[in-house]
């Protein structure tokens, strides 16, 4: 299938409001889940871009710009593994291991962008000491902007101008490649979820771990729904017993510093 | 306090509208984010407003909150609208500026850490993994419930920019207090949840089979690890790529890739 021209620009256009979005984290359009399901809509396949969703959306859960960092980017890989899907004929979870480079593309570009916007902090400070208000929100407002018209370029350009190359190059692909493909995104979850766990499991976290994993095992359901409630189950028992554990300790501590008041002078 | 007759007298106050308005207006935090100070430079944007009505005609008491305001900040974008409710209330009582700089300077960190804890990695995973399950069967309710649910977390943000104002540093030290637990619970929560996500939406399948006597066959998944546990596989290279990102400091993007080497090789060899 073809990206028309028309086609080409709707994505761009899609491609600059949910840039902006990602860069000011508003709305989360800037999630595959819509991501993928706009672009699919798009394209005139909406039922394809929300499967896609389903897995693009997976393949990123733990890949969140927390703490200023910059994850590889989901708004490329979403626009691109429904892109190349729809092109190629492949199905989505070949697709998001092939839309991977051209979100690791933009990754840097916004990485390169987080430098070169530092260039404007002396002119906001100038505009600040004379309480030009503004004057110092347009030039506040500026990077928004130029992100999100290069999200719309890039976009444009991957979907549009890439698409002959891609297909041709999918198309060449020996069956072991493109099945290594599908494999390694339907892997990819694990990144996700092994960044998540970097910044929150600790040891005493583990048996919540497992017995997630386990309930999820043999819980025969459409959807995590159950293993979100026994979640929650575990989270109020845990959240209570803290509460009376910390009430507990000041007591304590306020009962010992009375019993305690006469006896500093020992010194033992 | 003395401090307070030192400035002008007569601040502006905000109204409840107002405060609202900036917990709308918080969506710019991230508006000029740079590596130099990060998202000071949106911050101030998001308080401009505020700012003007509390100093009026105020011009050199605009500008000095405005600068002061351009320090170096970080901080989780949920939690930025309860800060800035509570910095506008304490310019609003005339505050010393020290003060306000240093509470919102000493604030924003563990903000960020109890903010990051609830939204990106509780809610997230929940609403993706939730959401995801309609998403894989081609049902749009999958898409839908997760816009919905981020809709309402945006105009959450109108009520935490109301709770910072009016509870102000009381509630903060309140919340402070109270962050481990919340974040604790929050944790057993999201720990709970990605053992079930890896469980679900990890695929690894061994295929292949040993040859035992002529035309008999062991698959090594059927008959070895399912027979171990269902999704040992998922569980184990999740643990691997933990194990790589948290003690070896290895890069996600130098994951994905070695994932993608793997899962290329291992299907050559056909054993994927």
């Amino acid at each position: 299938m073809q990206v028309t021209l028309m086609q080409g620009l709707l994505i761009g256009l899609f491609a600059i409001i949910s840039g902006i979005d990602f860069w000011w984290e508003g709305f989360y359009i800037f999630r595959p889940m819509i991501v993928c399901t706009i672009t699919g809509l798009i394209l005139g396949n909406i039922t394809l871009g929300i499967v896609a969703a389903g897995l693009t959306e997976l393949a990123f859960a733990g890949l969140t710009p927390v703490g200023g960092t910059q994850p590889p980017n989901p708004i490329m890989a979403g626009i691109m593994t429904v892109v190349l899907a729809y092109t190629t004929g492949k199905s989505p979870a070949t697709a998001i291991g092939l839309a991977l480079p051209f979100s690791i593309l933009m990754q840097y570009i916004i990485l390169f962008y987080y430098s070169a916007f530092s260039v404007l902090t002396k002119k906001l400070d100038t505009y600040a000491e004379k309480g030009g208000t503004k004057r110092f929100t347009n030039l506040a407002l500026l990077p928004t902007w130029i992100v999100g018209l290069t999200y719309g370029i890039i976009a444009f350009l991957c979907v549009y101008g890439a698409q002959g190359p891609m297909k041709s190059l999918v198309n060449a692909m020996p069956v072991w490649l493109s099945h290594g493909f599908e494999i390694a995104g339907s892997i990819l979850p694990a990144v996700g979820f092994g960044l998540l766990l970097k910044s929150m499991l600790k040891a005493r976290y583990v048996p919540y771990l497992l017995i997630g994993f386990t309930a999820a095992c043999f819980i025969k359901f459409g959807n995590l729904m159950p293993v979100a409630i026994i979640g929650v189950a575990l989270a109020l028992i845990e959240y209570n017993r803290s509460k009376k554990d910390a009430e507990n300790e000041k007591k304590l501590k306020t009962a010992m510093e009375n019993s305690n008041g006469g006896d500093d002078e020992d010194g033992i | 306090m003395e401090s307070k007759q030192s400035e002008t007298p007569t601040r502006g106050k905000l109204t409840k509208h107002d405060v609202g308005m900036l917990g709308i207006r918080s969506i710019f935090n991230q508006s000029a984010m740079n590596y130099e100070r990060m998202q000071a430079d949106g911050w101030t944007l998001a308080m401009i407003p505020s700012l003007k009505k509390i100093y009026k005609d105020d011009k050199k008491g605009l500008a000095n909150a405005m600068k002061s305001n351009l320090q170096f900040i970080n901080t989780n974008n949920y939690a930025a609208p309860l800060l800035m409710g509570l910095e506008a209330s304490l310019e609003e009582n005339g505050e010393k500026r020290s003060t306000i700089d240093g509470l919102r300077i000493a604030l924003f960190g563990p903000l960020a850490g109890i903010g990051d804890a609830i939204t990106w990695f509780t809610i997230l995973p929940i609403v993706a993994g939730i959401t995801a399950s309609f998403a894989k069967q081609g049902s749009i309710l999958g898409p839908l419930i997760f816009f919905l649910v981020y809709v309402a977390m945006f105009f959450a943000r109108i009520p935490i920019a109301r709770l910072g104002y009016t509870t102000g540093t009381k509630a903060i030290s309140k919340i402070r207090e109270n962050s481990a637990i919340v974040s604790h619970a929050a944790s057993v929560l999201g720990c709970t949840v990605i053992g079930g996500l890896i469980a679900t939406y990890v695929q690894i399948t061994v295929k292949t089979k040993i040859p035992v006597t002529a035309g008999h066959t062991i698959s090594i998944q059927t008959q070895f690890f399912d027979r171990i546990f269902p999704n040992i596989l998922p569980l184990g290279y999740t643990f691997l790529l933990y194990w790589l990102l948290k003690k070896k400091n290895v890069s996600p993007v130098m994951l994905i890739l070695v994932t993608f080497i793997l899962a290329i090789v291992l299907s050559w060899l056909g054993v994927l």
